[in-house]
């Protein structure tokens, strides 16, 4: 009784326009108050700030803060003007650009929000100017950043491997696999709506044209060169990639381009400040949550409904599905991994499921929790980043979540999917 | 006002400085780690000391945020409200917030002293761990006063995130 | 149940430390009637290992199961156990040492830290790899390790001429495939359950690094339990200490075989070679270790030179 009343709380301050640190804050109090009133008072401000006491999370301010430089200075336009020339011409044109480009940045940020950030501030401007609508463009550079936690390197695939035992390598093969399969459901996504939208798109640019486009954005073409260079060389991490990204923005765009002045840089800096703390209050108040659903042992629960329903392996493998969907609505994806996974490996085991198929239904999961309202950490981080309401990028996003469901369900039953790319490589 | 401006400057000061230069540490990093031999050894303190300040970062933007209207909410309901109606929620949203800061404020205090009592420090720089806690100390009672200033009139935390819908 | 225990720790639920954490509950259960069920949280689940221990200071939890790596914020004493070859090679040497006055003492110095300190659980020791050859000690010169937060465990490397990176754990694996870092230490069946072997060419079996766990309670908690109850508790962690040994045994052999079986170039160490390594290394880190803990620090070593004079 006392649950459903904190749940209707929850909703009510959600309908009528509180802040989202409210809405979470509130009834997470209001939880440990009803549940836990003999817990320390104190251990709520441990659990907020737990919930962004983590270095990999680093990387999403330095991305933010590099994105909102490229999106002030040249750099962005200079590198969708290359991207343009070499693809423009096709039908879905920048929509594709999109879609690569998120997985390229995603591939090494491993960061799906601070893909988003990235991504949107370069991107959004231009798909405006082809033709797609607003709603689209912005379910597009949300939903497409998943697959930064597909694609390797990627940390949600460590961390199943280290919790399930599942070799890395193994892992990272199949991420890469799937990764690609969503990407080109979007891709095929994209098509289909550039059709419908008539987007526009310009002509065929010849090859002396392209190579222009590229000399001139040698500078901001270095920017790419630098992260995935720096990374797939071993000279720096994901996350020092992304603050070295911001020293070579500030340095390009300020003493080469001058197009940054010290106003500028300081201003810049200050919105990007905002961005994150925007974005981080919500993961803060989602560690407070995350605690309370762990304490509460709803895993057992599931298992405890799972057994009594003498479910089979489909069965199973629909509560998989529908407990992650659930939870991913309601808490940061990344903890339900945590939480869920230890309880439902040995059962996905014991019905003969591979663990490295097990893992991509496990991550596709934490990907779509990362853009399903009401708490979806992607769509938060593009409403901060390009200033537009939650509502609008919902609207934007749900036809991409059911892109991501049909994926998820090829991936749920078909798992040679999942296991093809690991095959070939290690037979 | 006149205080509210300087408070104002004073966060901005902070936040800027604050990020570049993590920004810079961090970069620094990997440059010692290039040169190498026990020399990198003497920086592994970076990123520790990056992680704190990154909830400072954090906690002391947040009343920045909400004066400019920048926290996310779900905000279509409450503008199609008629205008008595959607002025009393508003102060109802500002009572509520100011409250729920205070709280928190008031609840990360106590973890200061709890902690610091402790004399936990953090392992490769020493520093009291007590101070990480003073981000949302000092957090929350910004945001307290944007949520108050917005409740008595003197700010209007409304208008420009209203505009740009 | 009169009493709930919510005891969280790092390693995942196939690991030793869970096992046995099970049967400890297991046996407290059945020894207090059921009065008393010590809830598990395994692989982080509340949180990372700073962040419980200050949950059990602060009461949010009621226990812990540290590593003594993640303690040196709270109680600078506990660190001598980062000390390479601070622990005898001989695994009933080894338990008599921390059965006896040492142990006994490292324990108390948590007692005004807020924290009830029961027992020490061995948790293997710590070997080194790397994508580069480690054939003798000169090889460690220039090479990048990944070091925990611990400036007991920099000196360690410093002494070597090695490189000590700061590196989250979870961006390890990473860093080895790509060469962010050239290696790292850990024992092998953490080498093995995060597959470092798959991107690392050499392991040299040293072990020079003693992994060991704190058992912690919460003071409130523990106080408020009956004589009888703390005693059950008690004695359940330590009589399940020669079957966590030999199930570490059995999983760090079954890891060695996994990793020499993957190719990976596997070296035990000499007696020599260890010995020299205890040499080069114990100097700076003792001197580190001194500098953190201050006359606890001393007063421990002290306890420590004397439990093992007696025992040779
Ligand atoms: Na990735
Ligand atoms: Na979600």
């Amino acid at each position: 009784m006392m649950f459903l009343v904190i749940i209707a709380l929850a909703l009510v301050l959600l309908v009528t326009g509180f802040e989202m640190l409210l809405v979470l804050g509130l009834p997470a109090l209001a939880y440990k108050e009803a549940f836990y009133a003999r817990l320390p008072d104190p251990a709520v401000v441990q659990k907020i700030v737990g919930g962004i006491d983590h270095t990999t999370l680093l990387a999403i301010p330095f991305f933010i803060f590099a994105a909102n430089l490229m999106g002030s200075g040249q750099i962005a336009r200079q590198l969708i003007g290359v991207v343009t020339a070499l693809v423009g011409h096709t039908r879905g044109g920048i929509g594709h650009v999109v879609v690569g480009g998120s997985m390229a940045f995603g591939s090494v940020s491993g960061s799906a929000p601070a893909t988003v950030a990235a991504m949107g501030r370069m991107a959004y401007p231009e798909m405006r100017r082809a033709g797609y609508s607003e709603k689209f463009s912005l379910g597009l550079l949300v939903a497409s950043a998943e697959t930064a936690l597909l694609i390797p390197p990627s940390i949600t695939l460590i961390i199943y491997g280290w919790i399930t035992g599942t070799s890395i390598s193994q892992l990272f093969a199949a991420g890469l696999g799937v990764g690609i399969v969503l990407g080109l459901a979007f891709a095929v996504f994209v098509e289909l709506q550039a059709r419908r939208d008539k987007v526009s798109h310009g002509d065929r640019v010849p090859w002396s044209g392209r190579l222009r486009a590229v000399w001139d954005a040698k500078w901001a073409l270095g920017m790419p060169v630098i992260i995935l260079g720096g990374i797939y060389s071993g000279t720096i991490t994901p996350t020092e990639a992304a603050a070295v990204s911001v020293v070579y923005a500030i340095a390009v765009e300020m003493l080469v381009f001058r197009s940054l002045n010290l106003s500028a840089l300081i201003r810049i800096t200050e919105d990007s400040a905002i961005n994150t703390a925007i974005i981080f209050v919500l993961l803060a108040m989602g560690g407070l949550i995350s605690f309370f659903v762990t304490l509460a042992q709803v895993p057992d629960m599931i298992l405890g409904l799972l057994a009594s329903a003498d479910a089979g392996k489909i069965a199973f493998l629909i509560a998989v599905n529908l407990c992650f969907f659930i939870a991913g609505m309601f808490v940061d994806p990344n903890s339900t991994l945590l939480v869920l996974v230890p309880p439902l490996y040995p059962v996905a085991l014991s019905f003969g499921i591979d663990p490295v198929h097990f893992g991509m239904v496990v991550t596709l999961n934490v990907c779509l929790g990362m853009i399903t309202p009401p708490f979806g950490l992607d769509i938060f981080v593009a409403s901060s980043t390009l200033g537009k309401p939650v509502t609008d990028i919902i609207r934007g996003v749900w036809p991409f979540v059911v892109v991501n469901v049909i994926v998820l369900l090829l991936i749920t039953y078909v798992p040679q999917i999942s296991l093809l790319v690991p095959r070939l490589i290690y037979g | 006002m006149q205080l509210l401006n300087l408070l104002r400057k004073i966060e901005r000061s902070v936040l800027v400085a604050l990020f570049l230069i993590m920004v810079l540490l961090y970069t620094g990093s990997v440059v010692t780690r290039e040169i190498g031999g026990t020399f990198a050894s003497r920086f592994a303190w970076i990123e520790e000391a990056v992680r704190m300040m990154n909830l400072f970062l954090v906690f002391l933007a947040l009343g920045l945020a909400l004066e400019r209207g920048k926290h996310v909410g779900i905000t279509n309901l409450r503008q199609k409200l008629p205008e008595p109606l959607r002025r009393r929620l508003l102060q109802v949203i500002d009572t509520v917030g100011l409250l729920f800061s205070l709280y928190v404020a008031w609840l990360a205090f106590g973890l200061v002293q709890f902690v610091l009592k402790t004399g936990q420090v953090s392992p490769t720089l020493g520093v009291p761990i007590g101070l990480i806690y003073m981000a949302p100390v000092v957090g929350f009672v910004l945001l307290a006063l944007r949520y108050g200033l917005s409740l008595f009139g003197v700010i209007d935390r409304f208008t420009p995130q209203e505009a740009t819908q | 149940q009169e009493f709930i225990a919510r005891i969280g720790h790092l390693e995942s639920a196939a690991q030793s430390r869970h096992v046995h954490l099970e049967k400890v509950a297991e046996l407290v259960a059945e020894r207090t009637d059921g009065a008393v069920e010590l809830q598990l949280f395994p692989q982080g689940q509340l949180g990372n290992q700073r962040q419980m221990n200050e949950g059990v200071q602060l009461g949010t939890i009621e226990g812990t199961v540290a590593p003594a790596a993640f303690l040196g914020g709270f109680n600078p004493a506990v660190s001598i156990l980062d000390i390479p070859y601070l622990l005898p090679e001989d695994a009933a040497e080894a338990q008599a040492l921390r059965e006896g006055p040492f142990g006994k003492a490292l324990l108390d110095t948590f007692s005004d830290k807020g924290m009830v300190a029961l027992t020490l659980w061995p948790n293997g020791k710590k070997q080194f790899t790397s994508n580069k050859p480690l054939d003798s000690l000169t090889d460690f010169a220039d090479q990048k390790f990944r070091v925990m937060d611990s400036s007991i465990l920099i000196e360690q490397f410093n002494a070597l001429g090695a490189s000590a990176i700061a590196l989250p754990f979870g961006e390890l694996y990473t860093s080895l495939q790509t060469g962010v870092v050239d290696g790292e230490e850990n024992p092998l069946d953490t080498i093995k359950n995060m597959k470092f072997y798959e991107v690392q060419d050499y392991v040299v079996i040293s072990d020079h690094g003693a992994m060991e766990d704190v058992v912690l309670f919460n003071p409130m908690f523990w106080d408020s339990l009956p004589a009888e109850y703390q005693d059950v508790i008690s004695t359940a962690f330590s009589e399940v200490i020669p079957d966590l040994t030999a199930h570490k045994a059995a999983a760090v052999e079954e890891a060695l075989q996994v990793i020499t079986d993957s190719g990976t170039n596997v070296r035990v160490a000499s007696a020599e070679e260890r010995a020299e390594l205890h040499d080069a290394t114990w100097g700076p880190a003792s001197e580190a270790y001194v500098a953190k803990a201050g006359e606890t620090g001393e007063a421990l070593l002290k306890a420590y030179d004397e439990a093992t004079a007696a025992s040779q």
